[in-house]
């Protein structure tokens, strides 16, 4: 019975697992610095603006480490049982179901908790115990102590930009982590990641990345933040189906960036200098 | 009678009267076509206008009348409006005869843009001019001055108003730098309307290019602010202007255009597209020296350019040489301009530099980029040009003030203690005009000042007294819950079911245990979500004592505004504080004292410590102005919290009614994008217009900063609904 629910599990558990590499462009030594810290189980923590290839990266190094990795968009709503797991009712009576980080610390994924900082300081305290020595995960209502996988790890983000007084780490939780900081990466090699991702020429991507730059003045300048390596993709994604560039930018970079006409403007007239 | 007899007894009226022959016939040729275009009745009833307008204003204004009456009725179809106009006319004859000669001149221009309705709001708001400065109403009617001219919907100022945001984002997109973007002012000398320019940390644009389409005008404005932020990336240094003759400022000027100009079309290809399209100097036409230097321009700019002219190859080719080997240096441009310039000597031919205007239209005059030497004897243009670029920002109208309002002068120099002389010309706002029912366009001039410091004693007593108030008014507003509405579960009542809760008092039932019954939700406001930003009227009658005479106005308003600071300041509510004054609406002052972000720190409290009273208070284009700054915060509520002694007033407005209700016009603008306006008033004795301006729940009257505890939960209950 117990193997075959186990049995059950590790099929399940394949449905995690990252099949195809994916792309990822070193850009410091960021690879490095992971496999280290997931050598010696640390966890870690990825911090950058939106879009900048934080989900990307640690797809792509649970696929190079061979991890299943389980992801959960974190929400203001989230309660501890979201991740833990709970009680559910049948027809023959209740069952506990197992929560993402309960399967990941049994099956030994590794655990993405993605814009940490959206759901509640009470909620997150449950890593705590995960995050040192102890590496156990008491289920309270189960009343079970889940010893972690030895192949467990916890991977957080967030993007320092929607941080708050109101919305940010307990210092307990912080000083779980090790970190790396992302950031858009230089223009020649965001071109190249661009170039290859979307498809299309060299020459337009070098374009959209100064298209972005010249977003990325805006920032706090009338944006909350300027366009990300992902909103280049999309742009140069549709160019490469034959949309004008112009459009492609007006639909991946201005329209849904900002709401105010006179950024739109301001946009527009930066998109056809740089084209 | 019938008609005909009444126009004839008209006529015998005038006749009789001895205005004189010109008068006399003009009427006389009038009355028909008015007769034709409007009624009988009309003709009949200019006769009387007539009358009265040559005993009020005199021969020549009677004999005007007519000719502009006619040109009134064919622009204005409706009797009604006809009468309406001539009744304007007749006011106009009795409050300032002087004027109407000027205004009936100008009918048929005036008719041709406004309709009745803004016909009498001209004439309304020249007469307010008119009344406090007689040569300021003498040009707004003769359609010289900017105000009139921004009436008529004139040279594009509002288009500029419209355009400043979107400009501004354009250059901070382009070159990551956001100098302020200044208008020239639609009355500023010809030549800095003509052109572009930048230099003292500024950027200016003319209010509009002349000979350009509607069309055309963006492009130019963006061209301009892209040529502009080309020299602020790669000219980097200005040129020292020593030694050097016009002709060869304005040639190493055209050589750096072309320099930056090319090494922005490096990084941005596209701007060759937006330059491009106003280059149009032709291989045509006399070869004079400025006609040569436009089509240099376009050489340097355009490589397919063929251009049969020897001196504008040669400056293609030395150009094409230096800048093959290092385009990025600056020196480039001087040297070839020194050689350019050579050449055209040896040509003989003539540089007029007062007729000189940099081609194409958007590039800047260049001023920005030489370093003019004070001693050195220039040319009366560029010198001209240098000083007035350094104060464009500033206005005529003091020299006018002092001399009508001998207060003015006197309380100037009062001022220099309490804020900057001057300030920042910082933002235009329109003024509402009840009597019209219209927006006075870009009506008051708000210049933000810098605030003066007080002494350490006054800070000491701001920063450490009463602290008992700030320590109660800190629970207040801690207890007060400002915020949206969050869901609130697992509590023990509630207004709905909550479903994670029931469930697990389900499973608890089914295994046995104590089921949890607290398995309900509900909404709460749970948190405080609010930034304030508090404005200090420090006008003149804040010097005056409170009605029990313990204390001045504004001592308790600094007292009272410190105790609230320290309150939030301890909560860590986002709030700013600012204080104004006005006087006259030329000049509305705006001083920061703290910034939404900054800490409330000794230096704020400096600040606040260092206000002194002076001037008047002009509510509608502060509210405005503190809106502007409300508006960009992201929190649940924007609370505009306004501490002032009374009502409205200022030394050019007569009508204590059109200020209170322009600033309630302006609350009520704030209200409909959002945002919370309150007032505190603190009662001076003087009638207080504020529950007018603000609504009777949205102020309250104090006397003593010790009644803020039991008064301000007023204003934290109006927040939560």
């Amino acid at each position: 019975m117990a193997g075959q629910r186990k049995g059950a599990h590790v099929s399940m558990m394949d449905a995690y697992r990252i099949a195809e590499e994916p792309y990822y462009r070193d850009v410091g030594h960021e690879v490095e610095l992971f496999r280290a810290a997931y050598d010696s189980r640390t966890p870690v923590m990825l911090k950058g603006p939106t879009g900048c290839g934080k989900t990307r990266f640690v797809e792509h190094m649970a696929w190079r480490l061979g991890r299943p990795l389980i992801t959960v968009s974190c929400h203001e709503d989230m309660t501890a049982s979201d991740l833990v797991g709970r009680y559910l009712l049948d027809a023959e009576g209740t069952v506990w179901h197992d929560g993402p980080l309960t399967l990941a610390v049994r099956h030994g994924a590794i655990c993405y908790l993605d814009e940490i900082v959206e759901a509640r300081q009470d909620t997150t305290v449950v890593i705590h115990s995960l995050t040192d020595d102890r590496r156990i995960l008491p289920l309270e209502k189960k009343n079970e102590v889940v010893a972690a996988h030895p192949d467990f790890h916890v991977v957080i983000s967030y993007n320092p930009g929607y941080q708050s007084v109101l919305k940010d780490l307990k210092e307990s939780t912080k000083q779980r982590f090790g970190a790396i900081a992302f950031a858009y990466p230089d223009p020649a090699i965001e071109a190249e990641i661009v170039s290859r991702e979307a498809g299309i020429e060299r020459g337009m991507a070098d374009k959209l990345v100064r298209i972005a730059e010249r977003s990325r003045n805006l920032r706090g300048k009338g944006l909350e933040e300027g366009a990300s390596t992902r909103v280049l993709i999309n742009a140069g994604r549709l160019i490469a189906k034959g949309v004008p560039p112009d459009r492609a930018c007006q639909f991946a970079m201005v329209v849904p960036i900002t709401d105010d006409p006179d950024m739109r403007d301001a946009l527009a007239g930066a998109i056809d200098a740089c084209l | 009678m019938d008609w005909q007899g009444r126009w004839r007894a008209a006529l015998r009226r005038i006749e009789q009267a001895g205005y004189g022959a010109n008068v006399y016939d003009a009427y006389t040729a009038a009355g028909p076509a008015l007769w034709r275009n409007i009624g009988p009745g009309a003709a009949v009833d200019l006769g009387r206008s007539v009358s009265y307008v040559a005993i009020r204003s005199g021969k020549r204004a009677a004999a005007l009348l007519p000719p502009a009456a006619v040109e009134a009725s064919e622009r204005l179809a409706k009797p009604e409006h006809f009468a309406r106009w001539l009744e304007t006319v007749d006011a106009l004859a009795k409050q300032a005869p002087r004027y109407v000669p000027l205004l009936l001149e100008r009918t048929g221009r005036l008719l041709g843009v406004l309709d009745i309705q803004a016909f009498i709001a001209f004439v309304r708001m020249g007469l307010s001019i008119g009344r406090s400065d007689n040569e300021r109403g003498r040009a707004f009617f003769s359609l010289a001055s900017a105000e009139a001219l921004r009436l008529l919907g004139d040279g594009g100022v509002e288009a500029f108003a419209d355009r400043r945001a979107a400009l501004q984002a354009y250059l901070t997109a382009l070159w990551a730098i956001h100098p302020p973007l200044v208008e020239v002012p639609a009355d500023a000398p010809e030549h800095l309307r003509r052109r572009p320019g930048f230099g003292g940390g500024g950027i200016r644009l003319p209010s509009a290019f002349a000979g350009f389409s509607a069309d055309d005008q963006t492009a130019l404005y963006r061209a301009a602010l892209a040529h502009i932020g080309a020299h602020h990336r790669f000219s980097r240094t200005t040129f020292p202007s020593f030694g050097l003759k016009p002709l060869q400022i304005a040639l190493t000027s055209l050589i750096e255009d072309a320099r930056v100009e090319r090494l922005a079309m490096a990084a941005m290809p596209g701007l060759r597209r937006l330059w491009g399209r106003f280059h149009m100097a032709r291989p045509e036409g006399a070869p004079v020296a400025i006609a040569l230097m436009a089509r240099l321009s376009r050489a340097l700019f355009d490589s397919d350019y063929v251009d049969p002219h020897g001196w504008v190859e040669k400056g293609r080719r030395l150009f094409d040489t230096e800048a093959a080997s290092d385009i990025t240096d600056p020196q480039l441009s001087r040297r070839i301009g020194g050689l350019l310039g050579n050449d055209i000597g040896q040509m003989r031919l003539q540089f007029d530099a007062r007729a000189y205007v940099v081609q194409p239209a958007y590039r800047d005059d260049n001023l920005g980029l030489w370093h003019f030497d004070p001693q050195e004897d220039l040319p009366p243009l560029e010198m001209d040009a240098v000083f007035e670029g350094a104060v464009v920002t500033r206005q005529d109208g003091d020299g006018g003030r002092s001399e009508t309002d001998p207060d003015a002068g006197h309380s100037a120099g009062k001022l220099r203690q309490g804020c900057d002389d001057e300030g920042i010309v910082s933002a235009r706002y329109p003024e509402y005009d009840y009597l019209s029912g219209h927006f006075r366009p870009a009506w008051c001039t708000v210049r933000e000042v810098a605030p003066a410091m007080g002494t350490a004693a006054a800070t000491a007593v701001l920063r450490d007294t009463r602290s008992d108030l700030v320590e109660r008014l800190s629970a207040l507003m801690r207890s007060a819950r400002i915020s949206r509405q969050e869901r609130v579960k697992r509590q023990p009542d509630g207004e709905y079911l909550d479903v994670d809760a029931s469930i697990a008092a389900m499973v608890s039932r089914r295994v046995g245990e104590m089921p949890d019954t607290r398995i309900y939700g509900r909404y709460e406001r749970r948190s405080r979500d609010i930034s304030v930003l508090l404005l200090i009227d420090v006008s003149r009658s804040t010097a005056d004592t409170t009605r029990d005479g313990a204390a001045r106005v504004i001592d308790v308003e600094r007292l009272a505004v410190s105790v609230m600071a320290r309150a939030m300041e301890s909560l860590g509510d986002p709030f700013a504080v600012a204080a104004f004054c006005s006087n006259t609406r030329d000049d509305v002052r705006y001083c920061r004292i703290k910034d939404f972000g900054q800490p409330f720190d000794e230096r704020c409290m400096g600040r606040l410590a260092g206000l002194a009273g002076d001037f008047s208070t002009r509510l509608g284009p502060v509210i405005r102005h503190g809106g502007h700054y409300l508006r960009g915060q992201g929190t649940y509520r924007r609370l505009l919290l306004i501490v002032t002694d009374g009502e409205p007033s200022d030394i050019d407005v007569d009508d204590r009614q059109y200020l209170v209700e322009d600033a309630r016009t302006a609350v009520r603008d704030l209200k409909r994008d959002g945002m919370d306006v309150f007032c505190v008033t603190l009662d001076s004795g003087a009638e207080s217009a504020a529950e007018r301006i603000f609504g009777r729940k949205w102020s309250l009257a104090i006397s003593s900063p010790d009644e803020l505890p039991q008064r301000l939960p007023q204003l934290y209950l109006r927040l939560r609904s």
